[in-house]
């Protein structure tokens, strides 16, 4: 995850940079994840308990998103089921 | 012959509950990918692998011994093609042009493991000859292999380079000698990483491969557990190539159809304006749609880049992503392939050995195989494989691009759709009757 390959355009809102290998994110919630993920060893202490946290939110976040996904499945299932019944 | 009409039976679904079927295997198996958000068991899996034998000792005796029997085969092929029997099925030539390296090298290279390098006849000549005169072009990248893919898919479709024996042999001199001179002029190393489109063929096919070489050892990985690397694919150019491989697949699959075979008749009276010959616009119909086909579909993954870039918010480049996801294409490629020549080699295999055990002297009338009807639906399966297959590795891409899961899954979604549509377009062509490309020699 270089910093290489990254453009940030004029139209595009501010944003935050990592300490360590100056990649841009749209957020300081990437931005803290991103640290925890790609940096562990470098996180001094308010940074590994945002870390945490941040993580915590998003585990959040996938249980909704799982929870779609889910929905997602039953519906093209049942979808599929009942063209089958219909028109084969 | 690589473009021959196979009988297809017809479907017991309607056309587009099959395909809508085959969309949504795609759609479901990524939404199942969805529900794997645990970092670390996804890098376990892609760096999962168990070491073989080191070849370190042996890898120069088994080059020279493999070049050896490329150059001899190539010699032969080309002498049988000019003087042999001009028969098909009976032509040395041709069988091993495409039964052995059209369709049997490439199967062993992404279900095995890449054996080209220990076999490549050019690198073999050219390693004799005093070679690198001038340094490789750094701004030219890959596109050579790319234009020389689409160009030998062309001469494939456009001349009978499947059926006489003496016109293959003169495309294969052809080739030899642009590939030679290319080697000596730019050094064996940069013209056969570059610029030679069957060595960049197999280097991608094996990226797919679950047997590697690394560092003089054999390793075995999961299947297509590399298609994550970054390293693969640095150009826009290899973006081009991973795509060609998938549209030359395509595009030979649909000229082979009644509906494809209807199409181009309908093309070619269409643009009867009164000059030109009816095969030369037939040919021009044909290089029309195959280059066409090919910028939609390359246009269709670029954008899809874009998209992704565009609904993450993310501030790397579009092209990038578009550089990460697109090794998961070659699972694709590889499956489409599998796909389309299965029948072809195993038809062909008694004829092969033929061929191969009496060279000079074949029977003009060998035994070729008809597959069994359920040879469709192994194609069918191979399709579907080969994308499920992509759609893992675009997930564990993601989460190598982007530290926060829900951007990973996100950034995935355009490629999922595109992922989708090639699969449609496949399973259509798959289902549809087959026919003889009309106006071709």
């Amino acid at each position: 995850m270089s910093y290489e390959g990254t453009i940030i355009s004029q139209s595009e809102s501010p944003t935050v940079r990592c300490d360590y290998c100056r990649h841009p994110f749209p957020t300081t919630d990437r931005l803290v994840l991103h640290k925890g993920i790609e940096h562990p060893q470098q996180l001094n202490d308010s940074e590994e308990k945002a870390f945490f946290s941040a993580q915590a939110d998003e585990e959040d976040e996938l249980r909704t998103l799982r929870l779609k996904a889910l929905g997602g499945l039953v519906l093209l299932y049942f979808g599929l089921l009942f063209m089958y019944a219909i028109f084969a | 012959m690589t473009l021959s009409k196979q009988p297809r039976d017809t479907l017991a679904v309607p056309r587009w509950l099959y395909l809508a079927t085959g969309g949504a295997t795609i759609g479901a198996s990524a939404l199942l990918a969805s529900f794997v958000t645990d970092r670390a068991f996804i890098r376990y899996l892609h760096n999962w692998s168990l070491p073989g034998p080191t070849i370190d000792d042996w890898w120069t005796p088994i080059r020279w011994i493999g070049r050896s029997l490329g150059i001899f085969v190539l010699g032969l092929a080309v002498y049988l093609g000019l003087t042999g029997p001009q028969l098909p099925t009976a032509s040395f030539t041709i069988l091993v042009t495409f039964v052995v390296v059209r369709a049997g090298l490439p199967m062993l290279t992404y279900l095995g493991g890449n054996v080209w390098p220990a076999l490549n006849p050019w690198r073999g000549i050219v390693s004799l000859l005093p070679a690198g005169h001038r340094t490789y072009p750094k701004e030219l990248a890959r596109w050579p292999a790319v234009g020389g893919l689409l160009l030998l898919v062309w001469i494939e479709v456009i001349f009978p380079v499947s059926t006489i024996p003496s016109t293959l042999s003169i495309v294969i001199l052809g080739y030899s000698a642009v590939t030679i001179a290319g080697a000596v002029l730019f050094g064996p190393d940069a013209w056969f990483e570059n610029a030679d489109p069957i060595s960049v063929l197999f280097r991608f096919f094996g990226a797919v491969a679950p047997v590697k070489r690394r560092d003089g050892k054999l390793t075995v990985k999961l299947p297509g557990s590399d298609l994550t690397d970054s390293d693969l694919i640095t150009g826009t150019s290899d973006v081009a190539f991973v795509i060609a491989l998938i549209w030359e697949l395509t595009y030979s699959g649909f000229i082979t159809t009644q509906t494809g075979a209807a199409t181009i008749e309908a093309l070619v009276s269409l643009s009867n304006i009164g000059v030109g010959a009816v095969q030369i616009r037939a040919i021009l119909i044909y290089t029309l749609l195959f280059v066409s086909g090919y910028v939609v579909f390359f246009a269709a993954y670029w954008y899809a880049g874009v998209l992704s870039r565009r609904r993450t918010g993310t501030y790397i480049t579009a092209k990038r992503i578009a550089f990460r996801f697109a090794p998961s294409l070659l699972a694709i490629a590889a499956g489409y392939h599998l796909a389309h020549y299965t029948g072809l080699a195993v038809s062909l295999s008694p004829a092969l050995g033929m061929a191969i055990v009496s060279p000079l002297s074949p029977p003009a009338n060998p035994l070729t195989l008809s597959p069994p009807g359920w040879f469709e639906g192994l194609s069918i399966a191979y399709v579907l494989i080969g994308h499920l297959l992509a759609i893992w590795a675009a997930h564990a891409t993601a989460y190598e691009l982007f530290s926060s899961r829900l951007v990973a899954i996100r950034s995935q979604y355009p490629f999922i759709g595109v992922m989708i549509g090639y699969t449609v377009i496949s399973l259509w062509i798959l289902s549809l009757p087959g026919a003889t490309p009309p106006y071709l020699p």
